[in-house]
């Protein structure tokens, strides 16, 4: 059975974001070989509260993502391992931690095997909010996110998707009647660990682009930690008791952007324009039928 | 009574009270280059009027600190209360939509000074508003006007860091420091910023905006060539003065400026919340509200039989 063919980006200016990336005069593409100078690992840097602070440009390192499918017309899947080399980090990279491992009920088993074949349904490809942890959990080194904190907020200002998470640290309850592509965030302190509870999911999320899902009843604990100066180990548990037989555990490392660069602009414009060249009644029937 | 009338008024109204609003902020301000602009104002027909209400000296309102005692505090939740968005310029009342005065505050008749050629394109955007106006295509509404939209916006902080998030279209902009030069070999939507503390006021120095963003509902426009100069200045605890000084030498004929107040929003527990907006297969924008999950488009993946909520 053939496999379809997936991009990850759609849409003529994200086309033009990737290319900036990865031309060579752009700052973003040097991030994922760069080494930090000065990287002090003896203290931690700390806000004047006390608390680990987490401020700064950073870049997913390896791990985490194995979802990334970047398909030609014949199937091959590019990304792990194709002819012309990966681009993504489908194998969790080099020394990176283990890839994430999805395990579900026979029901959703079957859903997750249906939603791999269609790629071109995945949400994000429809300039849908990534939801968590797939905002983080983008393919590694290339797109940053930048962290603003002070002693009521953490956020996190996510280059991919221009998507945004302002979580606050005010031991308030979730909302009532809210339901986001991102759900809703509270953080905590536990020692030195920023921990985010995120629950009131609106259930539409894939966790990546290989078909990976969760409904509505998704939960999600986060765990940032800083082990020093330029690294945070991001965790996070995905329990969702309709689709999972036990939760999801994924890890994988932030690394600091070096000053000297910056978060870049991304667009997502062409909405489902493009996606009618991939839906049932155009060539996603077609590609399918072979 | 006579619409026509009451629009003539609110007009008048408008023009004597734009120009009071410069006087009031101009004496307060010691910045030569504004006290120059303020005495042409003053030469002008209504400065008799302007002079004589609220021309008292007030001193300037000090803005509480970040926790390095030194930066100035504009953390919250932001939003303006005019309709600008509409049109930045003086508009009568249509349906659904209140009359205002325009927010331009330079020149002093509150109209921006298009060349004749932009003027055209300026009558034609007007014309095709309804469909033409790249709002609608779900772009990110850009610099200025992602300010004056009727949604919050949310002023991110710590000492060094600076940032704004718009709620429409989870749009945001980080305010990068002027110790290094634009990143201006993209035109983009939200542009480049670059910013400086003159005293208390952050001065953010913008390029880099694609020509494909109007300045409102109304077809005012720029080319990629524009620049601009925002000041944030908190004139009490609950107001932030935003003056936008706008140049693009082929579109407009000389720099002209707007200025608004950003209200901050009070409601306890009030944050920013999840706003999508998608064009779906006809073009048509959909706002996506969070609150409820039934507000979907109907192409959006359905299959997966949820089973019973916990």
């Amino acid at each position: 059975m053939k496999t379809l063919p997936t991009l990850h980006c759609f849409g003529l200016a994200t086309a033009l974001c990737v290319l900036l990336s990865t031309s060579g005069s752009s700052p973003l593409i040097a991030q994922a070989t760069r080494v930090p100078s000065n990287a002090p690992t003896a203290t931690l840097p700390r806000l004047p509260g006390g608390r680990p602070n987490l401020q700064g440009l950073w870049l997913k390192s390896a791990g985490g993502f194995q979802g990334l499918f970047i398909g030609s017309l014949d199937g091959t899947n590019l990304a792990a391992g194709g002819a012309r080399g990966a681009r993504g980090d489908a194998r969790g990279g080099r020394g990176g931690p283990a890839p994430t491992r999805y395990e579900y009920t026979p029901e959703a088993e079957a859903e997750r095997m249906d939603r791999l074949r269609r790629g071109f349904e995945d949400p994000e490809a429809r300039c849908h909010l990534p939801g968590v942890p797939r905002a983080l959990d983008q393919p590694a080194g290339l797109y940053p996110v930048q962290i603003i904190q002070d002693e009521k907020y953490v956020a996190l200002l996510h280059e991919a998707m221009h998507d945004v998470r302002i979580i606050p640290m005010d031991n308030s309850r979730h909302p009532q009647n809210y339901w986001a592509w991102d759900g809703d965030s509270r953080g905590r302190w536990e020692g030195d660990t920023f921990v985010v509870d995120v629950s009131n999911f609106n259930g539409r999320t894939w966790l990546d682009m290989a078909g990976n899902f969760v409904d509505q009843n998704e939960h999600v604990v986060e765990r940032f930690t800083l082990t020093d100066a330029d690294t945070i180990l991001y965790e996070a548990m995905i329990t969702d008791p309709t689709v999972f037989v036990k939760p999801v555990e994924m890890r994988f490392t932030l690394k600091r952007v070096p000053a000297e660069q910056q978060i870049l602009e991304y667009s997502c414009l062409e909405g489902e324009r493009s996606l009618q060249h991939y839906t049932e009644e155009d060539g996603g029937k077609k590609v399918r039928a072979k | 009574m006579n619409s026509h009338f009451l629009m003539a008024a609110s007009y008048a109204q408008g023009f004597a009270l734009s120009r009071s609003r410069c006087a009031r902020a101009c004496t307060r301000s010691a910045r030569a280059l504004r006290l120059a602009f303020c005495a042409a104002v003053a030469a002008g027909a209504f400065a008799a009027l302007a002079l004589t209400g609220d021309a008292q000296t007030k001193s300037p309102f000090t803005p509480a600190r970040l926790w390095d005692a030194k930066t100035p505090d504009f953390r919250g939740m932001w939003q303006v209360r005019d309709t600008a968005y509409v049109n930045i310029e003086g508009h009568p009342a249509e349906k659904g939509i209140a009359a205002a005065r325009s927010i331009i505050v330079d020149p002093p008749d509150g109209k921006i000074p298009y060349k004749p050629q932009a003027l055209i394109q300026r009558q034609e955007n007007y014309k095709n508003r309804a469909t033409a106006d790249p709002s609608l295509k779900c772009y990110q509404a850009g610099v200025p006007r992602a300010t004056y939209l009727p949604t919050p916006l949310q002023i991110l902080q710590s000492p060094g860091n600076f940032a704004i998030v718009y709620q429409d279209n989870h749009a945001f902009r980080v305010f990068h420091p002027d110790t290094r030069p634009h990143f201006d070999s993209a035109d983009w939507w939200m542009g480049d910023t670059r910013y400086r503390w003159e005293g208390d006021t952050l001065v953010a120095d913008v390029v880099a905006l694609t020509d494909q963003l109007w300045l409102d509902q109304a077809g005012n426009f720029h080319s990629t060539e524009i620049h601009i100069v925002e000041r944030y200045r908190m004139t009490g605890v609950d107001t932030i003065e935003y003056e936008a000084r706008i140049e693009d030498p082929g579109v407009y004929s000389k720099p002209w400026t707007l200025r608004t107040v950003l209200y901050r929003i009070k409601e306890p527990g009030a944050r920013i919340i999840e706003d999508e907006c998608l064009e779906d297969a006809n073009g048509v924008r959909h706002h996506i509200s969070p609150s409820d999950p039934k507000n979907l488009l109907k192409s959006d993946y359905s299959r997966w039989k949820k089973p019973a909520q916990k």
